[in-house]
């Protein structure tokens, strides 16, 4: 009886580890023991943002002959079990680690872990602190700042009166963008006056929407805002629908989705920064690869901010950062 | 008849084995990995994964015994581990800290105890609330986002390394084995662990032979927001930083290593070995799948089913027995 109770149970686990383990090895079972194995480690996998990093690591995988082992945390943002993920590549032995980390601080030791067992690591998206990784792959956001305050200060013709709404306190990339904006405006157009700078609008886009609403409807004479990442870009959009300002606004948000892109194409939004992450995911898994042919890397590398408008959104350039195409390289 | 009751009993307690044992052998028989997933490192590095669930199912495991539950245990980890960040950044001494953090998550525990009892609400809804409530203060003191504090020696406790090295794991593992000891004798051989079971069986009854019921209960959720309040501290020692977002949903997989190795949410049932087994399935399933750089929903389907498989055999051992 016990036995027999127990016969579907091995069953169904063993059938469910072989048909993984199948799919797995159909992929990428010829002459693997001599490719490089290289763990990539988003901060969540569900994003599109995430996606696009991903489709950026198959590419270089794909033309640089390596395996790539892509593995989020369990939970997303979840810092402890991003930890975890780190330690269990470590003990499988990969060849090199490219890593976003969901902080600066705490994924310091499992790095240094890393680099005592031999497995260098490339840090791509947010910094890390310590000089223990090899490289550092990412956008460099205070530039994205400046971009968007040219951009609004040359639609505001160098006058008028703007939002800047931030994102959330302690968010070391979007601080980066908000100082860059702010700096730039203070210094290159100071007819510009910032009504609001120190509004938050949290990390949904529930919670910008609120916040946004409740700035318009107390400066409902605002002629420019600028937003930092894509939630608080899109919560923002829906405050200035809803409350009939569309058009009217001189609008600059930050990344990018569909929602976004028809604003930008209806005149809605003005411009949006865009970072280039399918770029990063390549150039992250190409610098591991290349240290560990012994080539000389550098520290630093920027991918680059590019500014999205209503003018050159079609320009295959462009596009291909505002809708990245990734079908051929996820599946 | 009763030889036969004495082999279902071995059964019964060799099962949650027979599961991890499934789970390291599969993981072992994969070429792949095979050689790394036996290094005495890799055991290493799970058995510290573990220390946080662990620390949390000792006290859930009292808890599901008594016929409870708690749903506030990861909401009372992260306030702990706040906590303990916190009073090391405003400069007090770590050891105080350390105790700050303990005693907080055991406040909570009291607080939990004392409302199921005096408000006769089943502990379901308080702990629900509480989940809530602890998450937000954690969230409120540290200002809604993480803490960092300096590091200090409380940061090697749940190190890969250990130093000196003749410790060989990590002081957080030791701990676990120790405290994992003495709560299975507590269980076993004290008049408040067999008042535990006879809460959990049948509460009804138990009041009716004297036991003070009520004051039981208090005192196995205090017990429990200890552990939460410690497992709290190793987090924050393994985080470098007082996160009030950690741990989301972790009281699950403590609910979770508690059913798998053997604990009844009707009460009555469970023990401190088979929780600690289940801890270690779920450890090894993870640390296995993310070698294998097996996508997470695999390791989530496989852990969904072995939660209803096992139960369900305990379900079907029940029945016979009757």
């Amino acid at each position: 009886m016990k036995i027999r109770t127990l016969i579907p149970f091995a069953i169904f686990l063993c059938l469910l580890v072989l048909s993984c383990g199948k799919s797995e090895q159909s992929k990428s079972h010829q002459d693997e023991t001599n490719k490089l194995k290289i763990a990539v480690i988003p901060k969540a996998t569900t994003h599109e943002f995430w996606k696009a990093i991903h489709a950026g690591a198959v590419r270089a995988s794909r033309e640089l002959e390596v395996e790539i082992l892509w593995k989020g945390p369990q939970r997303e943002d979840d810092r402890a079990q991003q930890i975890i993920v780190v330690e269990d590549f470590i003990s499988r032995g990969v060849n090199g680690i490219v890593l976003a980390p969901l902080d600066d601080r705490a994924l310091c030791r499992p790095v240094q872990d890393a680099v005592r067992e031999n497995i260098p690591v490339v840090i791509i998206d947010s910094a890390l602190q310590g000089e223990d990784h090899v490289s550092f792959v990412a956008t460099d956001n205070y530039k994205g700042g400046v971009l968007a305050a040219k951009k609004l200060g040359e639609l505001l013709r160098g006058k008028g009166d703007i939002f800047l709404i931030r994102y959330q306190a302690g968010s070391a990339s979007t601080t980066k963008r908000e100082k860059g904006f702010f700096d730039t405006i203070t210094a290159e157009f100071p007819e510009i006056s910032l009504l609001v700078q120190d509004q938050y609008a949290g990390s949904t886009t529930e919670t910008a929407f609120q916040r946004a609403e409740n700035l318009l409807s107390r400066f409902p004479e605002v002629d420019g805002i600028f937003c930092p990442n894509e939630s608080s870009t899109f919560g923002t959009l829906r405050a200035i629908q809803e409350a009939g300002l569309a058009g009217k606004i001189k609008f600059v948000g930050f990344d990018s989705s569909v929602k976004l892109v028809q604003a930008l194409r209806g005149g809605h939004i003005h411009g949006l920064v865009l970072q280039n992450p399918m770029k990063m995911g390549y150039l992250g898994v190409k610098q591991m690869v290349l240290y560990l042919k012994g080539q000389k890397i550098e520290m630093r590398i920027d991918t680059g901010v590019y500014l999205a408008t209503r003018e050159n959104m079609d320009d295959p350039d462009i596009k291909s950062l505002l809708m990245p195409d990734l079908s051929s390289y996820l599946d | 008849m009763k030889r036969k009751k004495r082999l279902q009993d071995l059964i019964g307690w060799l099962a949650p084995f027979f599961g991890l044992i499934l789970v390291l052998a599969i993981f072992s028989s994969i070429p792949e990995i095979q050689d790394r997933f036996l290094r005495i490192a890799n055991f290493k590095s799970v058995a510290t994964q573990s220390v946080i669930v662990a620390l949390g199912a000792l006290g859930m495991t009292l808890i599901i015994i008594s016929g409870g539950i708690d749903l506030s245990a990861a909401s009372n980890l992260a306030l702990s581990g706040v906590i303990v960040a916190y009073a090391i950044s405003a400069g007090i001494h770590p050891v105080v800290a350390l105790f700050c953090g303990i005693v907080t998550g055991g406040l909570i525990g009291f607080v939990n105890g004392s409302l199921i009892t005096s408000l006769r609400l089943v502990p379901f809804i308080v702990t629900l609330g509480m989940l809530g409530i602890a998450r937000g203060i954690a969230k409120w003191i540290a200002g809604n986002q993480k803490i960092d504090a300096p590091l200090t020696w409380v940061n090697e406790l749940m190190t890969r390394n250990p130093r000196p090295s003749w410790l060989l794991l990590a002081p957080g593992v030791w701990l676990m084995i120790f405290l994992a000891l003495v709560m299975a004798v507590v269980l076993r051989y004290t008049v408040f662990g067999r008042h535990v079971f006879a809460v959990g069986s049948n509460e009804a009854a138990a009041r009716l032979c004297g036991i003070r019921t009520n004051r039981t209960k208090i005192m196995i959720y205090s017990i429990a927001g200890l552990f939460c309040g410690l497992s709290g501290v190793m987090q924050f020692s393994r985080l470098t930083v007082g996160d009030p977002t950690v741990a989301v949903g972790l009281e699950l997989d403590i609910i979770a290593a508690v059913v798998i190795g053997g604990g009844s949410l009707s009460g009555g049932e469970g023990s401190i070995l088979g929780s600690m087994i289940g801890v270690f399935i779920m450890a090894f399933l993870r640390n296995g799948s993310t070698m294998m750089g097996w996508p997470n929903y695999i390791q989530e389907i496989i852990i969904g089913a072995i939660i209803v498989v096992a139960v369900s055999l305990d379900q079907i051992r029940h029945r016979r027995e009757r």
